[in-house]
């Protein structure tokens, strides 16, 4: 009794002082000596290799652009948080890192936490760009960009492809009902296909699941797959189903696929069947920006990480630097203690004035631009990743 | 014909490595009177010494270390972390074996990080049956737990360990006095369910290749609840649970509807047989007395 | 025998002070315009959140003895329902104070008829078999409003719920964090908390002494899972959207942590240990990153085993009764002010509720010193 209410007493004095140091200025970015982005992502836990792909790709865009003298002679400088794809653990990062001086931010590298952010950020009219939340809502406030496609996008686009090629047949469908991503895609799928088209659907829940033979048991006859999940349990399903599912069977996924060739353990070759993926990354390339992108990250990080989430990171720091850059060529002031909210009003302006990022590491090679909503303009790439036996 | 075959055959292979958790579930509650939490992360840790020792590719090996390592991690925590609590409450002893699955999973994220690992142990391939593909590896588990079923069931009934497990399960301080030493018969129970574990550790990897640091987690939850279905104590009864459970499971996720509510269902079969049969479908009767 | 009287009553009402000053000093802050720091006012409100969420699941942990862990379950009901009248709310009475009642109101009635659902199987099962039906009814909760479709509760997708204002959401929640201790200390304090630590003792001796032990059962479950739906409510409010992979049963467990490190059956305990959980949770979050950030969990792990074995171990008693912390506090006072010896009487603050029923036949409830004492008189009277 004695010992708690002295704990007590510790624990009120402690946040006491923290009350203290609360009652602050509401521009935190005045003592800044760098432009500050913020970033939030799995760094640990089971999505751990989109965020570090992320964190690793941005600080070598940050490098970069530090190497070549920053921006008018201002550096940039890179914080990255670790949310474990964990919403609740948002509104922490999200205020560290707002109150230790970003300016803008990448949001979150995935889309549940993301839902938190983009509401936190807009409340403090933070700017952000994410790579590779692709919720459909992420970008609903004025303050929200995406440099990847929505999910609703990608449902769409998979849906036109379905229709125009299976018009009249049997398609399956594996997805994860509980999950936002693969929902998302599904449900924007399920709206924009073709009637004609006959769908069985098959779904898992937990996330741990690796026995999917009821739900291999339940396609297996079918030719075309759809599978808007990402690459663990895809490349476990591909694995079972390899003797039970036809082997001209096409596995057609979305950018949740990337990295599935990848995979400690797992040799996809093993798989008689095509695996096609549609991302605007192509992880595969031989020229270009990708190829040039993809050897320098193989080169500083190797390839255990090497995937579409952290080439669009990559972009997303040049699109704000270009951005930024635009606007004072233009006549405007960023000065490296401007708040966040300054500056988010600024790149707002150039986002939605028609600024283009060209030369991208993402997207067909054509310039990417933004629409007011939020939503971004670049070419998507379908690319078989390995062909049929 | 067909649908109803492969579900079933689905199902029993599911129900399988579920009743092979259940079993050790069921003989630890059975003798030591507690609720071993970490069981399932146990099923994990013998997946996780399969995919180290199967650097050396051989299969043999790899199960036989997997068995070893998990019957010595399971008397260790019973050493450790149980027997002090002998005699405490039993909300005491729960508490301590959820603890000690934390404490397993967070070690295996440490060691082993926190992405899906994969590994190969062997590939048994598919045969045809009545029309029905079925993986061989399926067909391999069933039987398995089957013969570990019956092997159990013949050993408590007729070897004199095994009698005297039943001795100290009845009542402990009798036992003693019989001159049963429960201390031993304890750590022998232990050492079965562990080795049990890296059995249906096994199972898991040679259904699906991929291991993970929450893989023993809900499969431990199921089959506890697959034990409590069938009667907690009662080694038919795992079996009977845990491949009602798998079949369910495997119905459930046939049909498109009710598809993403399989969790809920097979918890709410469990509630539902709990309010009209507390004591699962073979439990024994126990009076409380004062 | 007076003073000791009154010392007894202000150990009752310390924890409503030491919060209502709390409460008090940043409210006043918050309301005169001194504009708090987001991260403080986010900490105060998880603060809150898991002190409501404790303090009600020691009802039923450490007073009821039983073991629940699907407390995230009732919070679930709690925030999505809450969640749902409010947004639906939002247009026509905006998301002010009223919202926020009418919100607490529904949110904390529907947990509490699930908490009557759960109680039932209660009132038949016993100890592991009841800790499993209320894990399946938490993860069924869980996958039930995962599933649902957008327009109801948002499905995979998550409610998006009205945020109140932070800079005023926190003044309420420490203001619920105080109803919720008036309810429940009250209630432990009254005949009918002894009623149920009586059932927790020996339920078969409980009912021998007329205690209706089915009613008491679902209060104490009704009770705790309307404070835990309260917390719902509250989480609902302080977040922007509602997603249900929260309140799986690691969160369950988290706060049977804190309850257990707490010290099962002390209100004052589970206070103290939800709030410096919460408060080491989000700062190791920020300063531990990367591979570190596990360590937290086996941390945990290792601190959880160790004090339960330490405070259970039979074997361990005479090392308990030497060394803890009552008595390091003894001493320690002891040794700064010698005169200041308390008499025999402060013992019977420490003399444990739970009582075996064949002890029940043996014990005088005299303490043996004293009883050693009054032979020895009597004896020295024969002489």
């Amino acid at each position: 009794m004695k010992f708690t209410k002295i704990l007590a007493l510790v624990l009120s004095v402690v946040l006491g002082l923290g009350m203290f140091a609360g009652c602050g200025s509401v521009n935190y970015a005045e003592t800044n000596t760098e432009y500050v982005i913020g970033v939030s992502g799995p760094l640990t836990g089971g999505a751990a290799m989109y965020g570090v792909a992320v964190a690793n790709s941005a600080q070598m865009a940050v490098d970069e652009i530090n190497a070549a003298g920053g921006l008018n002679g201002v550096m940039f400088k890179l914080v990255a948080t670790d949310d474990m794809h964990d919403p609740t653990k948002i509104s922490t990062n999200y205020s560290s890192m707002y109150e230790g001086g970003m300016q803008v931010s990448l949001g979150t590298v995935t889309t549940a936490p993301g839902l938190e952010f983009k509401n936190l950020s807009a409340d403090d009219n933070v700017f952000f760009l994410t790579p590779s939340a692709s919720g459909d809502d992420i970008p609903a406030n004025p303050n929200g960009y995406q440099m990847c496609f929505a999910d609703g996008n990608q449902g769409k686009v998979a849906a036109e492809y379905v229709s125009a090629n299976f018009s009249g047949q049997t398609i399956g469908v594996f997805y994860k009902s509980d999950d936002a991503y693969s929902k998302g895609i599904y449900d924007q799928f399920k709206a924009n296909l073709d009637a004609s088209v006959t769908v069985i659907e098959t779904t898992f829940t937990d996330a741990n699941t690796t026995d999917f033979a009821t739900q291999i048991d339940t396609l297996k006859d079918c030719g075309f797959i759809f599978m808007p999940i990402y690459y663990t349990p895809a490349s476990l399903f591909m694995m079972q189903a390899k003797d039970i599912v036809g082997a001209s069977t096409v596995y057609y996924g979305c950018d949740g696929f990337d990295g599935i060739d990848n995979i400690e353990g797992f040799d996809i070759t093993t798989i008689p069947q095509e695996v096609t993926m549609l991302s605007h990354f192509n992880s595969k390339a031989t020229e270009g920006k990708s190829k040039e992108f993809i050897d320098k990250y193989v080169a500083a990080f190797g390839a255990e990480t090497l995937n579409q989430f952290g080439a669009s990171a990559y972009d997303c720091i040049y699109a704000i630097y270009g951005a930024m850059k635009n606007a004072i060529d233009s006549g405007k002031q960023i000065p490296v203690t401007i708040s966040a909210s300054d500056l988010c009003d600024i790149l707002k302006a150039e986002f939605n004035g028609g600024y283009a990022l060209s030369d991208a590491v993402t997207g067909d090679g054509s310039p990417i631009t933004w629409e007011s909503t939020g939503y971004v303009n670049k070419g998507a790439v379908k690319y078989v990743i390995k062909e049929a036996n | 014909m067909e649908l109803i075959l492969s579900t079933l055959i689905n199902g029993l292979s599911l129900g399988g490595i579920y009743a092979m958790i259940a079993l050790g579930y069921t003989m630890v509650y059975g003798i030591a009177k507690m609720l071993n939490f970490a069981h399932g992360d146990i099923i994990m840790v013998g997946g996780y010494v399969i995919y180290v020792f199967m650097a050396f590719h051989n299969p043999l090996l790899a199960i036989l270390m997997a068995v070893v390592f998990c019957v010595l991690l399971g008397i260790t925590i019973e050493k450790v972390a149980y027997k002090p609590l002998r005699g405490a409450s039993p909300l005491a002893v729960l508490i301590t074996a959820i603890g000690v699955s934390y404490l397993l999973q967070s070690l295996a994220q440490i060691i082993f990080g926190s992405a899906n690992k994969m590994v190969t142990v062997y590939d048994f391939g598919s045969v045809k049956f009545l029309g029905v593909t079925v993986q061989v590896s399926a067909l391999v588990t069933l039987a398995v737990t089957v013969v570990v079923m019956t092997a159990l069931t013949l050993f408590v009934k007729y070897t004199r360990l095994g009698r005297a497990m039943i001795a100290v399960s009845e009542d402990k301080g009798a036992a003693q006095l019989m001159g049963i030493n429960v201390d031993g018969i304890i750590t022998i129970t232990f050492a079965i369910g562990s080795a049990l574990a890296a059995l249906a550790g096994l199972f898991y990897l040679l259904k699906a290749p991929s291991i993970s640091s929450t893989l023993g987690a809900m499969p431990g939850i199921k089959a506890f609840t697959a034990a409590v279905i069938g009667g907690i104590g009662s080694i038919p009864g795992a079996m009977l649970g845990g491949i009602l459970l798998g079949v369910v499971e495997s119905i459930s996720y046939k049909i498109t509807a009710i598809a993403p509510y399989t969790d809920a269902i097979e918890f709410s079969i469990l509630i539902i047989i709990l309010l009209v049969r507390p004591t699962g479908f073979l439990g024994k009767k126990r009076r409380e007395k004062v | 025998m007076m003073n000791k009287l009154k010392a007894v009553r202000w150990n009752h009402y310390i924890n409503y002070i030491v919060i209502g000053i709390f409460t008090l000093v940043f409210g006043i802050i918050a309301l005169t315009g001194g504009r708090l720091n987001s991260s403080l006012l986010f900490l105060l409100e998880k603060i809150a959140i898991s002190v409501i969420l404790a303090v009600s699941l020691s009802l039923v942990v450490g007073f009821l003895g039983e073991l629940s862990l699907g407390h995230a379950g009732f919070m679930c009901v709690g925030a999505y329902l809450g969640g749902k009248v409010s947004a639906l709310l939002e247009p026509v009475i905006g998301s002010g104070v009223l919202n926020l009642l009418i919100a607490l109101i529904i949110g904390a009635a529907i947990a509490a008829v699930c908490g009557v659902i759960i109680g039932i199987p209660a009132l038949r099962l016993r100890g592991d078999y009841l800790a499993i039906v209320t894990l399946a009814f938490g993860e069924i909760v869980k996958s039930i409003f995962q599933n649902t479709s957008d327009e109801s509760f948002g499905g995979a997708l998550g409610l998006p719920t009205p945020r109140y204002d932070k800079q005023y959401l926190f003044i309420f929640a420490f203001l619920l964090v105080l109803l919720t201790l008036a309810v429940v200390q009250n209630f432990i304090r009254s005949k009918h908390g002894r009623a149920v630590t009586a059932i927790r003792d020996n339920e078969i001796a409980a009912r021998a002494c007329g205690i209706n032990v089915t009613k008491y059962k679902l209060l104490a479950f009704t009770l705790s899972a309307t404070f835990a739906g309260i917390a719902g409510v509250l989480y609902s409010f302080s977040n922007y959207t509602v997603q249900s992979a929260k309140f799986g049963y690691n969160y369950s467990i988290e706060i049977l942590v804190m309850v257990v490190l707490g010290g099962m059956g002390s209100i004052n305990g589970s206070i103290v240990a939800a709030a410096l959980i919460t408060f080491l949770n989000t700062k190791l979050a920020t300063i531990l990153t990367g591979d570190l950030a596990v360590l937290q969990n086996l941390l945990y792990a290792v601190i959880l085993i160790v004090i339960v074995v330490y405070n259970n171990a039979p074997k361990l008693k005479p090392f308990r009764d030497r060394y803890n912390l009552g008595v390091l506090w003894n001493k320690f006072v002891r040794s700064r002010n010698p005169a200041h010896i308390k008499d025999d009487q402060a013992k019977w603050d420490v003399v444990p509720t739970k009582i075996e029923m064949n002890e029940v036949l043996s014990i005088d409830l005299v303490p043996q010193d004293k009883m050693e004492k009054r032979n020895n008189q009597s004896k020295g009277g024969d002489h």
